[in-house]
């Protein structure tokens, strides 16, 4: 067990420390896991993506948590969280620690600025990329939430928690309208 | 002990809404620790983002350890830092239970829909105040606008859009760009 645990945690860890996104991650993960050690099949791990993109946060970390509760239980879904958090805890302290020495400094704030074109092309590659997820599913309710959520964001300063109620809300209306819709049907 | 505990429970509510993707954390952080705690200005915020993509690690892990760190030493890191995961890992290993015994949950997959919806619009909003401030500065007039922030913007747009190049390649050229440039008195 405490092997398991240790294999799962070193895994994690040198997987957090080279890859940079979630997908690249579970990539890795997958080619660990189920190819190298095979404790879990391949269709496992594409369900526990799936579930890992319903969750909350980073995608990293919760199919670290599946992987690692499906190989070890509990402790295993510890071991693996930890290694996935660790290298950028660490790295991150670094970072800060110069960034508050080097963020006022002229030369340091002329290219961190020029960095902002950079990162708003980014955001927007990410964010058109998400559009298109959700207009894959082409249903008006996806596109009217889109402006509900744009109109309450911009334009009023209550938390984003109300928006997501109300965005579970829908979809539990709109789950349950689909489900008597299949119904009449048949 | 109370400044850390606040911020654990900032990153906690920060964590739980973080639905769609990395990056969905970023408007809730915006939201959290610039707009209603001001614990952050939109410079540092925006600086976040780019340090973020430099290092490796998911990026709402990095920018807790950031904003913790800043805020309340390695104490405020450690609590940034789990406070952000916890809502993740529970929420997982429930799933993972639920997903054992019933294998498919339509409703689930529902949520995630409309969800991901709401992120579209945040991430659109966090990049349009980044947008503009890129171009305007902090007034918005047309005697104020960068063109060459402007030209920057759609040039990377297009090479992050069609060309293999690491983003990271695209937003390091774009500071070294502006710099030099700045240097030679071009700007």
């Amino acid at each position: 067990m405490l092997k398991k645990m240790w294999i799962i945690f070193i895994n994690c860890f040198t997987i957090s420390m080279t890859a940079n996104s979630g997908y690249a991650m579970f990539g890795v993960m997958k080619n660990r896991f189920a190819g190298k050690y095979g404790w879990v099949t391949e269709e496992e791990m594409e369900d526990y993506l799936a579930l890992a993109q319903s969750s909350p946060g980073p995608v990293a970390v919760n199919s670290a948590v599946q992987v690692g509760q499906h190989v070890a239980g509990l402790p295993g879904a510890f071991s693996a969280v930890m290694g996935i958090i660790l290298p950028p805890f660490l790295i991150m302290l670094l970072v800060t620690y110069f960034y508050t020495f080097v963020s006022t400094n002229p030369y340091v704030r002329l290219f961190i600025d020029g960095m902002q074109a950079g990162v708003c092309a980014m955001l927007l590659d990410i964010m058109l990329g998400l559009f298109k997820t959700v207009a894959k599913r082409n249903h008006i309710v996806y596109y009217l939430l889109i402006v509900i959520s744009f109109l309450y964001v911009r334009l009023t300063k209550y938390s984003i928690f109300y928006l997501a109620v109300f965005c579970v809300i829908v979809a539990i209306i709109k789950a349950m309208v689909s489900r008597q819709e299949v119904k009449r049907h048949d | 002990m109370t400044r850390v505990i606040e911020i654990f429970l900032a990153f906690i509510r920060i964590g739980a809404l973080a639905f769609g993707g990395a990056y969905a954390a970023m408007p809730l952080i915006e939201q959290e620790i610039v707009d209603r705690t001001g614990w952050m200005t939109f410079t540092e915020f925006s600086d976040l983002i780019a340090i973020d993509e430099l290092t490796p690690g998911p990026i709402i892990i990095n920018s807790a350890t950031f904003i913790g760190m800043k805020l309340g030493g390695i104490p405020g890191a450690i609590a940034a830092t789990l406070g952000s995961i916890l809502p993740a890992c529970i929420v997982s290993i429930i799933l993972f239970n639920l997903y054992k015994k019933y294998k498919t949950i339509p409703l689930i997959s529902e949520m995630m829909n409309c969800l991901k919806s709401m992120s579209v619009a945040m991430i659109l909003s966090t990049v349009l105040k980044i947008f503009l401030t890129a171009v305007f500065g902090n007034e918005i007039a047309l005697a104020n606008i960068n063109i060459f922030a402007l030209v920057m913007i759609v040039v990377a747009f297009i090479t992050i859009k069609k060309t293999d190049v690491n983003p990271v390649i695209v937003m390091l050229g774009c500071g070294a760009l502006s710099m030099v440039l700045s240097l030679a008195g071009i700007l």
